[in-house]
């Protein structure tokens, strides 16, 4: 059973409000790790200098979206690793198929619970304490 | 809960930059230039806020934003296509939808009918088949937004909330934590990409490249890739030149330097590219931003690393943290948006809404701090000035060493001043970009055609001034659509477009902020101006003046040359009321017009409210600072000029005219006796209402910047006096509140009250 403590986060979100918010929640989940970007660009600049853990993004962002930063990091072979759980609406569901094809680890459809954001990211790491 | 709170605050402050962003986009798109790319953008702002309002519960702010929203994504998807009216009204549903976010903030009232009613057109936009959804019972006609409940949700996006799952099979892929380290262990610790492109001096030298290669290779294995790709035809080959470019795939443990040090001989004879890992970042990021191609043609991601490819070390933390959240200080990418949209929203031609660049980052800081830095210099100013007055005072040569290390003082301390308050600097877009709306609702109600173009949105004033500059800019708005243009026939008639153009604009000259509003419309009808000022008693009627004058009897109190009342520019408000508050920040407002061609505003405002231009002098051995900006000029009267009124009251005869004489030591109590006026200086000035006085002092000591120190937070209100300020020799000088010293002798009944026209309630 991994430690929430011990897993890193990034954060991918071009809106400073939910940022905050998800850090928010994955504070109260018992994440320690959280850094955040503002678009996958950003995002992967980030993760090629200090790999993370998990990465949790919103997929409608500018520059590069959610999908194309998914694509980018499996393509890196030192963060192709990365745990990638990608944030979405109810009406993507064609955007859940094609990062499924990406290699996403789960998805989590907004709105959503600190408690149902937590068991989507258990369902990746396994039960967390 | 306190941290929500504050998430909040966040939320709102973005809000702002998204409506922002939004009105840009839309009137991009009303100018026919909106490209997918600012649809989008569009369609995200509208979407952000929605997320956020749902994430704290703020119904009617979702429920709009909603509809907004699926119309917006059907104009992405190209199903409603793009046209200039479809703009228009989007533009109006973006003025609700600010609306909605004021209420939700607390700051005001939606008028749910008008929300409704625009729900239901956006709805028929987007399926003009459909038949409207009956609007929602509207209980009062307008209805502030409840406060949101604990956020439970976080990011909402629709209402239903009907389970997680897309209705498609899915298997979250496990992974652990220690296969992901495995997997960074597997990767060699140093993998360089060097690439070298030699230019044609690097083989005229005698150098050779696989000499270079062979260097290389001393540093670790290398693997070397040739790309021929440049090597023209052989009938186009010149022999001389180079078109071979290297790319080494390089392992070793060394570090940069010692790569660079073996191109040290052909510096600058090839262009050497040193990356870390397996070529660089931009490169990926050019590849996978670039159009995507079909999903089919991507192939499975790969459960490991192929053994061929290997990847960067896992690098120290050097590059900072993006964008941790703090709770004053945060590196912020919304600010740097709002220039962008602001841009668009002037240049609407401008196609795309730009996004700003990573690199610029921009720092919030909590204003308070920024406050007290600007005291903590005005104190460093007072000391420096205390200083140089007491080497003054014993005598020290100027060209002593310490003199000119204290002019030296002087000067640094002139640029911290000059620095902090350019920190609190802020650029006037934060004003003007609530001006659009302002120019479409005053249309709509006057039924006139207008366009707003703004220039200088980025004309940068302390934000002291900033706050103050909206109420005066709306009126000189709303005057200019409601007196200064056309109705669209009249202007047809004059073989004009229909359309005016109201032009806002800011500039600095000569260390003020000016602001220019004006219109090209009928101009000032000068006999009818005049005509009115004699009817309402304000002047003489066979007073002469010149078009300049009278132009400027419009800021005359009482004067208002609206024939029918209208909701727009009266309000039982006139051009005076600005005149008076524009005054009251140390400003100036004029008017110039052409008849037929139309009016100008100028408007001109000190740069901050934290200094002060002022008048030092001496009243019953006390000094006072008189604000610049009230004098009109400074005379020694001669005895026949002084002429008694009343029992203790006197006047002086200016040139023309008659101006109550006041002692300033006797109106602020200093003494009991005023001595005769052709003892002192007399300093004439004008009051914010244009009532003139002449105030008596015992002597001027010369024209100061001083740093104002409020009154009330130190000590307490004083009638008469506006501030207080400290001198170079330490002394604490009061500042002269101008009106309310003649104001104060007018009602004491001292002095009579000036002959003043009836005020007529105008409007």
């Amino acid at each position: 059973m991994p430690q929430a403590s011990t897993i890193s986060v990034l954060v991918v979100d071009d809106q400073l409000t939910m940022r905050a918010l998800i850090r928010n929640a994955l504070q109260q989940i018992g994440f320690k790790d959280i850094r955040e970007a503002p678009d996958g660009e950003e995002a992967l600049k980030n993760l090629l200098a200090k790999p993370a853990n998990l990465v949790i993004s919103d997929f409608n962002m500018p520059k590069m979206d959610g999908l194309a930063l998914l694509r980018a990091v499996r393509s890196h072979p030192p963060i192709r690793q990365t745990a990638f759980v990608m944030l979405t609406g109810r009406a993507d569901r064609e955007l859940v198929q094609r990062a499924v094809q990406f290699g996403v680890n789960n998805y989590c459809v907004k709105p959503f619970t600190v408690q149902g954001l937590k068991e989507k990211i258990e369902q990746v790491f396994g039960q967390l304490t | 809960m306190d941290e929500l709170e504050a998430i909040k605050v966040t939320f709102f402050q973005e809000c702002e930059e998204l409506l922002a962003d939004l009105e840009g986009g839309l009137l991009a798109m009303e100018e026919g230039a909106g490209d997918l790319e600012t649809v989008n953008a569009v369609f995200r702002a509208v979407h952000s806020i929605k997320g956020g309002a749902g994430a704290f519960g703020l119904e009617p702010l979702v429920r709009f934003a909603h509809v907004f929203e699926t119309l917006l994504d059907a104009v992405r998807a190209g199903s409603v296509p793009n046209t200039v009216e479809l703009a228009a009204v989007l533009l109006r549903a973006s003025d609700i939808l600010a609306d909605h976010v004021s209420a939700a903030r607390g700051l005001g009232d939606v008028d749910m009918a008008a929300s409704a009613a625009m729900a239901a057109e956006l709805e028929q936009w987007t399926d003009p088949n459909a038949t409207p959804t009956a609007p929602a019972p509207v209980a009062a006609p307008t209805v502030a937004e409840e406060p949101a409940p604990a956020p439970a949700l976080i990011g909402a996006d629709d209402d239903a909330m009907d389970g997680d799952d897309l209705g498609f099979v899915f298997v979250p892929q496990t992974i652990t934590v220690e296969a992901q380290a495995a997997d960074a262990e597997l990767i060699p610790s140093n993998v360089w990409t060097v690439s070298i492109r030699p230019k044609s001096d690097l083989y005229r030298k005698a150098n050779e490249t696989a000499l270079l290669l062979r260097e290389l290779s001393r540093l670790g294995p290398i693997k070397a890739t040739l790309d021929d790709s440049a090597l023209p035809l052989l009938q186009n080959l010149d022999p001389e030149a180079a078109f071979i470019t290297w790319s080494v795939r390089l392992e070793t443990d060394q570090d940069e330097t010692a790569i660079r040090e073996v191109f040290e001989f052909v510096d600058g004879d090839c262009d050497l590219e040193i990356t870390r890992g397996e070529g660089s970042v931009e490169a990926s990021i050019a590849a996978l931003t670039a159009p995507a191609e079909p999903v089919a043609a991507v192939e499975p991601i790969a459960p490991a690393p192929e053994p061929v490819e290997v990847a960067p070390p896992i690098a120290p933390p050097a590059a900072a943290p993006v964008a941790e959240v703090a709770p004053a200080v945060e590196a912020a990418k919304p600010a740097a948006a709002a220039p962008a949209a602001a841009a668009a929203a002037a240049a609407p031609k401008a196609t795309p809404v730009e996004v700003p660049g990573p690199g610029q980052s921009v720092i919030r800081v909590d204003p308070e701090r920024i406050d007290r830095l600007i005291d903590l210099v005005g104190e460093l100013v007072i000391n420096q000035a205390m200083l140089a007055q007491r080497v003054g005072e014993y005598g020290i040569a100027p060209s002593s060493n310490l003199a000119m290390g204290l002019d030296e003082l002087e000067q640094l301390t002139r640029e911290i001043q000059d620095s902090v308050m350019a920190i609190r600097a802020q650029p006037v877009k934060s004003v003007f970009q609530r001006m659009p709306r302002l120019v479409r609702e005053v249309a709509n109600m006057t039924g006139k055609q207008a366009r707003l173009v703004m220039d200088g949105e980025n004309t940068e004033v302390d934000k002291t001034v900033i706050e103050r500059l909206s109420d005066p800019i709306t009126h000189m708005l709303r005057n200019a659509i409601d007196h200064g243009l056309e109705s669209p026939e009249e202007r047809k008639a004059a073989g004009k477009n229909p359309e005016g153009v109201v032009r806002l604009a800011a500039l600095h000259r000569s260390g003020r902020i000016v602001i220019e509003v004006s219109d090209d419309g009928k101009g000032i009808n000068r006999e009818r101006v005049f005509g009115i000022a004699v009817k309402k008693g304000l002047i003489a009627p066979d007073l002469q003046l010149t078009d300049e004058e009278i132009d400027n009897l419009i800021f005359l109190p009482g004067f208002s040359t609206a024939e029918k009342i209208s909701d727009v520019s009266g309000r039982g408000v006139g051009m005076d009321v600005v005149k008076r508050s524009v005054q009251a920040l140390g400003g100036r407002i004029s008017i110039s017009s052409r008849p037929g061609q139309g009016s100008t505003f100028t408007l001109s405002l000190p740069l901050t409210l934290a200094v002060l231009d002022g008048m030092v002098v001496d009243v019953a051995g006390e000094t006072l600072v008189v604000p610049l900006a009230a004098i009109v000029e400074s005379l020694r009267p001669k005895p026949e000029e002084v002429r008694p009124l009343g029992p203790v009251g006197s006047v002086l005869a200016v040139r023309d005219s008659f101006v109550p004489l006041i002692d300033v030591g006797l109106t602020l109590g200093y003494r009991e006796e005023s001595p005769h006026p052709t003892d002192g200086v007399v300093l004439l000035v004008e009051g914010e209402d244009g009532s003139r006085a002449a105030l008596v002092a015992d002597a001027i000591h010369g024209q100061r910047q001083v740093v104002i120190k409020s009154l009330e937070q130190n000590y307490q209100q004083v009638e008469g006096v506006a501030a207080a300020t400290i001198l170079g020799d330490g002394r604490v000088a009061l500042i002269l509140d101008v009106d309310a010293t003649i104001n104060l002798r007018r009602r004491e009944g001292g002095a009579p009250r000036p002959p003043e026209p009836s005020l007529i309630a105008a409007e």
